[in-house]
């Protein structure tokens, strides 16, 4: 018997866990069909996102959808269902010395269909890009029952509507993801890390990413550990004339680089991951590359993607309700909530103003669910 | 349909583009009747060619006030008919929209107008060491609004992904005649809600027409080689661009000409490539110089391991150039060697390009037709030109059933019925081959919520009976593409 989570602070009233996809698609229509309100929920580790829902009836639980539909490591594509773990992904593309550069907090637990509604993302998308990029087709089940595809298994395709585009980052609104299917990279020969005792804002960072002798494959802001993880990824002897052209650099500019070694790392991303998966407030700073690097860091744990292309996020945790108060209503549309007290809903909106184009987002979710069951009023705007 | 000369209607929309830039005189309007597809030409009743948001909006407002049907228009070279006018409708072009509205160095955006060419983006870019990624082989000539309709590729979106990945926001007159911006705006990693500039992205002119984009744009690489490979046939390319592809080498390109194709390109831009090879492969490579120079040399290995003949690298920038011009200008080359030809465009499995080239040979042996191919190898994305004469009776038939026929080889091995050129007015009709009633029936959920009455570019990309009886063209060069200047595929 599985537990039934609570979703943003509303307490379903049952969990139905499908054994296939066939039953995934059997179980929403007679849903959808007895007007009982639902949610799809994955591993659970973003319950908290967003607003409450307006009400959900049943949690469908898509844990037990959890194998590989079909990978071709020659072909660097691989077709998996929506429930399988980040963490067990990782593992079958291992085998093959390849890799998925989707970054969450909690890779054992997180599903690669929550990462899709979610929109999962973390310091790799500097040079993978984001889910957006990587995924080339979707099955979901709309919120009437009825099965759709878009896209498909070639990594190049235009035939059709992007709907696996429009399922990215959509939260469970317009229906549950039951599989997907992804363009996988090789791990590359050699993955070297360091950590650079400067600020975002200093000329030296600037200078780094004028460079065209670095590329690095991610870009990270740590304050707790006073400087910006650079990772560079590549052929040995690529990556070693990388560093040592950065030490070159940071020796001119006076600049401290400190190798970090695996235990190093590893430390790093168990920092990374509380601050993503703990803390009673948690919210996400987008804004763009020099915004990024010029934003004074809350006085909270922050971890800071500060990459390209455009983005720069902190994700932040713990804070009291009035310096929260404060930013919230300051935040224009650039902070997301991913975390907040029950006793903060209701106040805060999650999400802020909805953007000048809601009106459209109203009528998608109008034509894909009109009775207004499927996770209702728990995204922007009260979708 | 009312004489041309005196539609009521040609003054209302001249008060708002001006009296220039509202065009209805039969002669003129003949230079609008078709797109890159020119087997299908539609006069439409009237084109306007408005300069501001403000007057696209004002233009669409008047057309769906009377119900007129709306087809966006860039530079005309799109190959799936997707600008081809509808009767009695309008055309909206975006030719006057040309102007760089931001560049925005330090974010790396850049906010155009849709009219504004795609290779200006980066001629505009490149005294600051910058450039704009995907690179249609039209790229001389096509728009950036196009290329945001179409979400075009091209041979360097191996590396760097296609337009979607790289046009982030933009702003939309709807059906409606109403403005909104989407997509990412400044300031934000993704927008908030729906992404529906990455649905917008590639949906062909069904969901409205874009007034501004802001692209991203990506700093030069330190290095870039370029290798030129030839092999005995396309099985041992095909395995040569398996094994490249499979042992972790990003390329930044790899695109694969076989004999027929060497033949016609060498014909026509006067390269210096082998003709007594069954197949050449151009690959680039980009990126941090040691890697570079690590990476050219392991694909070398891999390509002479897979039974390379000859390996090449261009001696300068100026051979390196030809050699891209070469393979741009290969759809054009093939009138050649053949008085006609149908251009397919599709995509497969990378793993599989040897055995699907081979299946593709059988079907032209089998209907007595030649084949030539010359494509995007890294990405799987196929481009068969099927060769024939019209003058020979039921040849051309035979050919379009040949193409037709090349597309359920794709799918059958799991691919899609296109990979760049679109579904448009060509491929409708294969759309329902590769996607249930039930996907296409989504896909329609998305285009109602943009467009309820359907406005916007109607009888394109969803298979209709009326549209499946219809025939598909032929494909004549633009004279700048047998010049090398600019191609297509």
């Amino acid at each position: 018997m599985i537990e039934t989570p609570s979703i943003a602070g509303v307490m379903p009233e049952r969990t139905l866990v499908p054994a296939d996809r066939r039953e995934l698609a059997a179980i929403v229509r007679d849903l959808y069909a007895a007007g009982k309100t639902f949610a799809f929920v994955g591993g659970g580790t973003e319950l908290d996102l967003g607003n409450a829902p307006r009400a959900i009836d049943t949690v469908v639980r898509t844990t037990a959808l959890d194998r590989v539909i079909d990978y071709s490591p020659e072909d660097q594509t691989i077709t998996v269902e929506a429930g399988m773990r980040i963490a067990a992904l990782d593992a079958v593309l291992a085998q093959h010395d390849q890799l998925l550069p989707i970054d969450t907090g909690d890779r054992q637990n997180a599903t690669i269909g929550g990462a899709i509604a979610t929109n999962a993302f973390g310091a790799r998308r500097h040079r993978y890009g984001s889910i957006k990029d990587l995924i080339v087709g979707i099955e979901f089940v709309r919120p009437d029952g009825v099965t759709a595809h878009g896209g498909g298994k070639v990594v190049k395709n235009v035939a059709g509507f992007d709907l696996p585009k429009l399922m990215v980052g959509s939260l469970g609104t317009l229906g549950g993801i039951a599989s997907a299917t992804f363009r996988v990279f090789p791990k590359p020969a050699d993955t070297r890390a360091v950590l650079v005792r400067t600020s975002p804002a200093s000329a030296f960072f600037d200078a780094c990413m004028q460079d065209r002798s670095l590329e690095p494959s991610a870009v990270a802001h740590h304050p707790a550990q006073g400087g910006i993880v650079l990772t560079f990824a590549g052929l040995e002897a690529s990556v070693e004339q990388q560093l040592a052209h950065l030490a070159t650099l940071a020796t001119t500019h006076a600049i401290t680089v400190a190798a970090l070694d695996r235990r190093a790392l590893e430390m790093l991303a168990a920092a990374e991951s509380a601050i993503r998966c703990s803390g009673a407030w948690r919210w996400t700073v987008s804004t763009n590359p020099v915004g990024a690097r010029a934003t004074v860091a809350p006085p909270v744990a922050t971890t800071a993607e500060i990459g390209y292309p455009t983005f720069g996020v902190t994700l932040a945790s713990a804070g009291d309700d009035v310096s929260i108060d404060a930013l919230a209503a300051t935040r224009g549309g650039a902070i997301v909530f991913r975390a907040m007290p029950q006793r903060a809903r209701g106040r805060i909106d999650a999400w802020g103003e909805p953007p000048p184009s809601f009106p459209l987002m109203r009528a998608l979710k109008a034509n894909f669910d009109p009775k207004g069951l499927c996770n209702p009023g728990r995204f922007v705007g009260g979708l | 349909m009312p004489t041309l000369a005196a539609d009521p209607l040609h003054d209302r929309f001249a008060a708002i583009v001006g009296a220039r830039n509202a065009v209805s005189a039969a002669s003129e309007l003949r230079t609008y009747e078709c797109d890159g597809l020119l087997g299908y030409r539609i006069r439409p009743r009237i084109v306007v060619l408005p300069a501001t948001t403000e007057e696209v909006a004002a233009c669409v407002q008047l057309a769906s006030e009377h119900g007129l049907p709306i087809v966006p228009r860039g530079a005309g070279t799109g190959l799936s008919g997707g600008s081809l006018p509808v009767e009695g409708g309008i055309v909206i072009g975006t030719s006057r929209m040309t102007r760089i509205l931001e560049v925005d160095l330090p974010n790396r955006r850049m906010r155009v107008q849709p009219g504004v060419i795609n290779l200006d983006i980066s001629k505009h870019l490149a005294p600051h060491g910058y450039y704009y990624a995907p690179d249609p082989s039209s790229q001389s000539v096509c728009t950036i609004g196009g290329n945001v309709a179409e979400n075009s590729g091209g041979a360097h979106c191996l590396k760097y992904g296609f337009t979607v990945n790289h046009a982030l926001a933009a702003r939309v007159v709807l059906s409606d005649g109403s403005v909104l911006d989407i997509g990412a705006r400044d300031g934000e990693a993704d927008a908030r809600g729906y992404d529906l500039m990455g649905v917008f992205v590639g949906s062909e002119g069904l969901l409205g027409i874009v007034t501004e984009v802001v692209v991203r744009i990506l700093r030069k690489p330190q290095a870039t080689r370029t290798i030129f490979g030839t092999f005995p046939s396309t099985d041992e390319a095909g395995a040569a661009v398996s094994a490249i592809i499979s042992s972790g080498i990003v390329p930044a390109a790899i695109e694969m000409c076989d004999q027929l194709a060497i033949e016609a390109i060498v014909a026509a831009t006067g390269v210096d490539w082998p003709l007594d090879v069954g197949a050449a492969l151009l690959m680039d490579v980009d990126g941090v110089s040691v890697e570079v120079e690590h990476t050219a040399d392991a694909a070398i290995a891999l390509m002479r391991a897979a039974g390379a003949i000859e390996i090449r690298a261009p001696r300068d920038d100026a051979e390196r150039l030809l050699m891209w011009k070469g393979r741009k200008a290969a759809f054009a080359a093939m009138g050649r060697i053949s008085p006609n030809y149908h251009v397919q465009d599709g995509v497969i499995p990378r793993k599989d390009i040897a055995a699907v080239l081979r299946e593709i040979a059988q079907l032209g042996r089998d209907a007595g037709l030649r084949i030539a191919n010359v494509f995007h190898a890294g990405d799987g994305n196929l481009h068969p030109l099927v060769l024939y004469d019209q003058r020979v009776p039921g040849e051309e038939a035979k050919a379009e059933a040949v193409a037709g026929d090349i597309l359920r080889v794709c799918l059958k091995y799991g691919g899609s019925v296109t990979g760049e050129h679109g579904v448009g007015r060509d491929k409708a009709c294969y759309l329902g081959e590769q996607f249930s009633a039930d996907d296409l029936d989504t896909m329609k959920l998305v285009r109602s919520a943009f467009d309820p009455q359907g406005i916007f570019n109607p009888d394109k990309v969803f298979p209709t009976p009326h549209l499946c009886g219809d025939r598909p063209g032929l494909y004549v060069p633009h004279p700048a593409e047998l010049t090398g200047e600019a191609g297509r595929g």
